[in-house]
C-alpha cells in the first residue's frame, strides 16, 4: 500500500500542476533533445556501418591519368592491402530523351557479375541488374532516376571517347560511395536532378575508353591496423603510382559523402550534449526556485511532521520525491517528444542520405539513460529546497513565517525615474529587485532563449547570404563547361561562336600542391584571363581583388590552412607534367564560403605547366531565348564532360536550405521559444501563490483581474527587457561558438548580425513572454480571491 | 495518590538571539511533571509558554538547564534523538491543528501511526473523538472543531504517554471548546495520559490539576487545583 506520506507527495504533485507543467515543458524538451538526437545519431550510425560492411565500403581511393593492372595487381598482394579495384571512372555529359539540358554525370566501370561484392558494391534498388545480352548496359543511380523520371528499359546517351553512346537502363542502385550524393569537395548539397552517377560494364568501359588493361582509379580496403594509422601507406601508394600521374590521393574521412554523413553524426552527438545541458540546467533552476516556495509554502506541515516524530531524513526524502516525481514525469514525456522527433529526423534524412536500409531502431538504454539524467537534473533542482526543509527546526517552524523584507529598493533612490511609474510598476520592480536568485534565474533563462533563437535565425540568414555571395557576388556565368582534356585558346573562339553564348571566358583549372611549412593542400588553382567578368573573386566587404599578372590569390581560410598571407611565398607543384616545384608570391587574400579557392593569371598558371596559353573550362553568358538551341550543341560536344548552370545550383541550394530549415529552425526557435515561456509562467504562478492575501486584497478592493495581473505582467517585462540586454552578448558569443564549429574547409558562414534579424528574435521571443501572460491572466481570474482574504499563516 | 515524575525541567533557559539582540524567552524555569497529571500553563502572549511548551515536547533545546524524561536529559540529545523521542511518547495538538491539507483525516491520523510501534488503529482513533463517520474528509470540508479533533486523534494515536497542546481551543468558539476540553479530560482520566495544556484563558486552566502561571519567561507559582471544574462547565 502506498505510504500516507508518499499519497501526500502524489496529490502535492498534482495540486502544482500548473506551476509544474512550465517546468515539465522545459525538461522534456531536453530530454526529448537527448533521446532523440542520441536515437537518430545511432540510427544513422547504425545505418551507415552496416551498409559500410554489406557494400564493403573503401579505406582509400587514388585518382590517376592511366594506369596499367600490372601495377595494380602489384599493389594488391602489399599485407596492407586486404582488397582492391582498379576502376575506370570518368565525368561525362548525359543526353537524357526529353530534356534538352545536358545533364552531368559520373561513370563507373563495374564487373558485370557481382557488383554488388565489390569495393563500394552497389545495391540494386529496382530493374534486373546487367544481362549478357548486350554490352551497353547501365545501372543508374535512384535518386537520379527518381529526379528524371527514368525507368529500367530507358535509354541514355553519353558522348564517351569522343564517340556519341547509347545506354539500356537495366536498373537503379545505391551504393556507400554516394551515401550523400555529391560529386566531391565543393559540392555540398546533392541536386539528383541534374548529377547522377552512371555503372557500366568494366570491359565495355574499358574498350570504349581505350583503357584495355588499365585504369584510372584505384579503390583499396585495408587491413584493419593499416586502416588505423594509414598515412604511411598513402605515401607509399602515391609514391608507387606516381608516374602514372597521381591526381588525388583520397582517405576515407576525406571522402566527400562519408564526410558529410560524419559531420552530421558527429553534430548530432553535440547538439544531444549541448542542448539537453542548456535545456535541464534552467529546469533545475527554475525547479529550484519552485521548490524553496514549496518548502517555504509548507513550513507548518513541515513542523507538524516532524512534531509527530518523522525524522530529517524521512522529511528530506519526502521532498526530494518531488524531484524523482518530477523527473520521471518529464522523462516519459521527453522520451515521446524524442522518439517522434527521431523519427521525423530519420524520415527527413531519407531525402539526404540513400541507405537501403534505413533502420529506426529504439535503444532501451537512451530511454534510460534519459531518465537518469532527468531525474538526476531534477533532484538537483529540488536542492535548495531540500536544504531549506532540513535546516528548519520543528519548533520554529510552528512561529509565525517572518515577514517578507520590505524597504526602498536602490532604483527608488532614483526619484525622478521611480515617480514615472504608478505604485502596480512600483510592485514589480520591488518583486523583481527583492528576490535575487529568483529574478537572476529567470534572467538568465530569458537571455539563453533569445540567444538560441538569435542562433538559429542568425544562421539561416547567414546561410542565405553565403549563397548571395557565392552566386551572385562572386560568379557572374550563366553556364560553365567543363572539359576532360587541357585545350588551347582556339577552343574559346569555338565556344564564343556556339548559338546564343554572348560572352566566353575561358578558366584553366590546375591541380597543385600548396605548401608552406609543413602544411600543404592539393587543389585545384583556377587560372583567369585579363579582364574576366565572369567571375569576381572579392572580399567579405563586398571589394572585387584584381588578379595580378603575377603571384597567387588565396581565400582566407586557404592562407590560414597553410599559415601564409599575403607577401609570404608558397610553394607550387602541380600534379601533371613534370611536376615542377616553384615558388609563387601570395598577393592578396579573398573570402569565399564554400570550400577553398585559389586564384591566378591564367598565363601566369600556364607557365607554370610549361605551356603558353590552356584552358580546360569555359564560362558563359547566354542569351536566354537560345538557350535550347546551346544545349543540343553542348550534348554533341566531344570534348565537354560537365555542366554546371548557376542559377540551378543557387535554386537547388535555396530550396533545400528553406525545407530542411524551416523545420529544424521552427523547431529551434518553438524549444526555445518554451524556456521563456516555461520560466516567464513559473515565476508568475510562484508569485500568485506567494502574493495570494495581497492580489486577493486588491481584488477586494475593486481591482479587475487584468489589473492585478498587470503587477504580474509588468515584473516578467522587466525580466524581460534585462533578458534582452543579457542575450545580446550572450547571443554573440553563442553564435562566435556555432560558426566556429561551421568552419570547416567544406563551407563556412558570413556571420552578420542584422538589425532586422535582430528585432524578429527579440518580437519573437516576446510573443512567447506576452503568450504565458495569457495564462497568468487566466490564473488570477479564476483565483477564489474570497478564500484569499481570509488565508491564515 | 504518589505518582512517579515523568519530565523535570531544571533551571532551563532560552535565549533567543536576533542579530546582535539577545532575547530570553525562558528563564531558570523548573517545572515537574507526574505521570496522568494534567496541568495547564497560563499566561499572556510572549511569556514563554510555547517555549517550555517546546523544549519539553523535544522541538527545541535549552540554552542553559535542564529537561529530564525520566533519567534522559532532552538537552543533551542529538536531533536524531529528539526524534526518537517525540515519536515515541509525545502527542503534539496545535491551536491551528496544522493537519496536512492533502491528506483525509484518515490519512492524517495514519501518517503518525506509520511512525509508532503500537498504534492505535486510525479508525479507532477517530472514533474515540467522535469522528469516525467523517473519516474520507479532507481537512477543508471540516470545521474547526472538527479539525481540532483530528488532531487529537493524530496525537492519540501513537499511544503516547504525553499530551502537549498548545491553545487547543483558541480558535474555538465556546461550546467546541468545551467538546475539545472535555475530550482531553476524558483522556486524561480514563487513560492516565498526562496533558501539559497551554492557554492565556484563566477559565480554561480551570480544569486541570494544576496551574503553573509564567510571566515574563519566569515560572511565576505552581498551584494544585483541589477541585478540577469540569469541562462542560467551562465559560467565558
Amino acid at each position: 500500500m502506498l505510504s500516507v506520506l508518499n499519497r501526500k507527495l502524489l496529490r502535492d504533485t498534482f495540486a502544482s500542476l500548473g506551476t509544474l507543467a512550465s517546468i515539465l515543458l522545459i525538461i522534456g524538451i531536453g530530454i526529448g533533445a537527448f533521446v532523440g538526437l542520441g536515437t537518430a545519431q545511432r540510427n544513422l550510425v547504425e545505418s551507415q556501418a552496416s551498409y559500410y560492411r554489406a557494400y564493403h565500403f573503401a579505406d582509400v581511393w587514388v585518382d590517376l591519368k592511366k594506369a596499367p593492372l600490372s601495377v595494380t595487381e602489384r599493389i594488391r598482394s602489399w599485407p596492407e592491402i586486404a582488397r582492391l579495384d582498379a576502376r575506370v571512372v570518368f565525368d561525362v555529359i548525359l543526353d537524357v530523351p526529353d530534356e534538352t539540358r545536358p545533364l552531368s554525370a559520373r561513370l563507373i566501370s563495374t564487373p558485370s557479375v557481382g557488383y554488388d561484392r565489390t569495393l563500394n558494391g552497389i545495391h540494386l534498388v529496382r530493374g534486373s541488374g546487367f544481362s549478357q545480352r548486350r554490352d551497353s548496359e547501365a545501372i543508374i543511380s535512384e535518386d537520379f532516376a527518381k529526379a528524371r523520371g527514368l525507368d529500367p528499359g530507358d535509354r541514355l546517351h553519353v558522348i564517351l571517347n569522343r564517340k556519341r553512346e547509347s545506354f539500356v537502363i537495366v536498373g537503379t542502385a545505391i551504393s556507400p560511395e554516394y551515401a550523400y550524393m555529391v560529386r566531391g569537395p565543393g559540392d555540398i548539397i546533392p541536386d539528383p536532378e541534374h548529377f547522377g552517377v552512371l555503372y557500366v560494364k568494366e570491359r565495355f568501359a574499358r574498350d570504349v575508353l581505350g583503357f584495355k588493361d588499365a585504369c584510372n582509379q584505384v579503390v583499396c580496403q585495408l587491413t584493419p591496423s593499416a586502416a588505423a594509422r594509414p598515412e604511411d601507406l598513402l605515401a607509399r601508394l602515391e609514391r608507387v603510382l606516381e608516374p602514372f600521374g597521381v591526381l588525388e590521393v583520397v582517405p576515407r574521412k576525406r571522402q566527400a559523402s562519408h564526410r558529410f554523413l560524419s559531420d552530421e553524426i558527429d553534430g548530432l552527438g553535440k547538439t544531444a550534449t549541448v542542448m539537453p545541458a542548456v535545456f535541464l540546467s534552467v529546469a533545475a533552476l527554475a525547479l529550484n526556485i519552485l521548490m524553496l516556495r514549496l518548502a517555504q509554502r509548507q513550513r507548518a506541515v513541515i513542523g507538524t511532521l516532524k512534531a509527530i516524530g518523522y525524522s530529517d531524513r524521512q522529511v528530506m526524502w519526502h521532498y526530494l520525491s518531488f524531484g524523482v516525481v518530477v523527473g520521471i514525469a518529464g522523462a516519459l514525456g521527453g522520451a515521446a517528444l524524442g522518439l517522434g522527433m527521431a523519427y521525423a529526423m530519420i524520415e527527413t534524412y531519407k531525402s539526404f542520405f540513400s541507405f537501403p536500409g534505413f533502420a529506426f531502431h529504439v535503444y532501451p538504454d537512451l530511454l534510460i539513460w534519459g531518465l537518469v539524467i532527468s531525474v538526476g537534473f531534477s533532484i538537483l533542482g529540488t536542492f535548495r529546497g531540500v536544504l531549506a526543509v532540513l535546516r528548519l527546526q520543528p519548533a520554529a517552524a510552528m512561529r509565525q513565517n517572518p515577514p517578507e523584507r520590505g524597504g526602498a529598493i536602490l532604483l527608488e533612490r532614483c526619484r525622478w525615474f521611480w515617480r514615472l511609474f504608478g505604485f502596480r510598476t512600483h510592485m514589480a520592480f520591488r518583486s523583481v529587485f527583492r528576490n535575487h536568485f529568483r529574478t537572476a534565474t529567470s534572467i538568465f533563462a530569458t537571455a539563453v532563449s533569445i540567444s538560441i533563437i538569435l542562433m538559429a535565425l542568425v544562421l539561416f540568414d547567414s546561410f542565405i547570404s553565403m549563397i548571395d555571395y557565392q552566386f551572385d557576388a562572386v560568379a557572374h556565368s550563366d553556364l560553365d563547361v567543363g572539359m576532360r582534356d587541357e585545350e588551347s585558346l582556339a577552343a574559346l573562339f569555338e565556344a564564343q561562336a556556339l548559338p546564343g553564348v554572348e560572352l566566353a571566358e575561358p578558366l584553366f583549372g590546375l591541380r597543385c600542391d600548396l605548401a608552406h611549412g609543413a602544411a600543404s593542400r592539393r587543389m585545384a588553382i583556377s587560372g583567369l584571363v585579363e579582364g574576366h567578368r565572369l567571375t569576381t573573386p572579392r572580399r567579405a566587404d563586398g571589394a572585387v581583388v584584381d588578379i595580378p599578372p603575377h603571384g597567387l590569390v588565396f581565400s582566407r581560410k586557404l592562407a590560414d590552412l597553410l599559415g601564409v598571407d599575403v607577401g609570404d611565398a608558397v610553394r607550387v607543384t602541380p600534379v601533371r607534367g613534370r611536376r615542377q616545384m616553384r615558388r609563387a608570391p601570395i598577393v592578396a587574400i579573398t573570402d569565399t564560403f564554400i570550400g577553398l579557392d585559389c586564384y591566378a593569371d591564367l598565363r601566369y598558371l600556364s607557365t607554370l605547366v610549361g605551356e603558353s596559353l590552356v584552358l580546360n573550362s569555359v564560362q558563359l553568358l547566354v542569351d536566354e531565348p537560345q538557350r535550347a538551341a546551346l544545349y543540343r550543341r553542348i550534348k554533341t560536344l566531344p570534348n565537354a564532360q560537365g555542366l554546371s548552370v548557376r542559377a540551378e545550383t543557387k535554386r537547388n541550394l535555396e530550396r533545400t536550405l528553406v525545407e530542411t530549415g524551416r523545420f529544424s529552425i521552427g523547431l529551434m526557435v518553438l524549444f526555445a521559444g518554451a524556456i521563456s515561456f516555461g520560466s516567464a509562467l513559473n515565476n508568475a504562478l510562484i508569485e500568485i501563490g506567494d502574493r495570494l492575501r495581497e492580489i486577493s486584497t486588491l481584488r477586494v478592493l475593486g481591482y479587475s483581474p487584468a489589473e492585478v495581473a498587470g503587477i504580474l505582467i509588468r515584473q516578467n517585462m522587466i525580466i524581460f527587457v534585462l533578458g534582452v540586454l543579457l542575450a545580446g552578448p550572450m547571443g554573440y558569443g553563442l553564435i562566435q561558438l556555432v560558426s566556429q564549429a561551421y568552419d570547416t574547409e567544406l563551407f563556412r558562414m558570413p556571420i552578420r548580425i542584422k538589425p532586422e534579424v535582430a528585432g524578429l528574435t527579440a518580437l519573437l521571443a516576446l510573443l512567447f513572454v506576452l503568450s504565458a501572460q495569457v495564462l497568468v491572466y487566466w490564473q488570477v481570474r479564476k483565483l477564489n480571491w474570497l478564500e484569499g482574504v481570509k488565508v491564515k499563516e | 495518590m504518589d505518582r512517579g515524575v515523568q519530565i523535570r525541567v531544571e533551571r532551563a533557559a532560552r535565549i533567543f538571539r536576533m542579530g546582535d539582540i539577545e532575547v530570553p524567552a525562558l528563564v531558570d524555569a523548573d517545572l515537574d511533571i507526574r505521570f496522568g497529571e494534567f496541568i495547564t500553563i497560563l499566561g499572556p502572549s510572549g511569556s514563554g509558554k510555547s517555549t517550555l511548551l517546546n523544549l519539553i515536547g523535544g522541538m527545541d533545546r535549552p540554552t542553559s538547564g535542564h529537561v529530564w524524561h525520566l533519567e534522559e536529559d532532552l538537552a543533551a540529545l542529538s536531533d536524531r534523538e529528539l526524534t526518537r523521542y517525540r515519536r515515541a511518547h509525545v502527542g503534539f495538538i496545535f491551536q491551528f491543528y496544522n493537519l496536512i491539507p492533502t491528506l483525509t483525516a484518515y490519512e492524517n491520523v495514519q501518517a503518525a501511526t506509520e511512525l509508532a510501534e503500537r498504534p492505535l488503529d486510525p479508525g479507532e482513533a477517530l472514533e474515540l473523538v467522535g469522528l469516525a463517520e467523517r473519516c474520507d474528509h479532507f481537512p477543508a470540508q471540516l470545521s474547526g472543531g472538527e479539525q481540532q479533533r483530528v488532531s487529537i486523534a493524530r496525537a492519540l494515536a501513537k499511544r503516547p504517554t504525553l499530551l502537549l497542546a498548545d491553545e487547543p481551543t483558541g480558535a474555538l468558539d465556546l461550546p467546541t471548546a468545551r467538546t475539545v476540553l472535555a475530550l482531553l479530560q476524558a483522556l486524561n482520566r480514563e487513560r492516565g495520559l498526562s496533558i501539559l495544556l497551554i492557554t492565556h484563558n484563566p477559565a480554561i486552566a480551570s480544569i486541570a490539576d494544576r496551574v503553573v502561571r509564567i510571566v515574563s519567561g519566569r515560572v511565576t507559582e505552581s498551584l494544585e487545583n483541589e477541585s478540577p471544574l469540569a469541562a462542560n462547565e467551562v465559560t467565558w
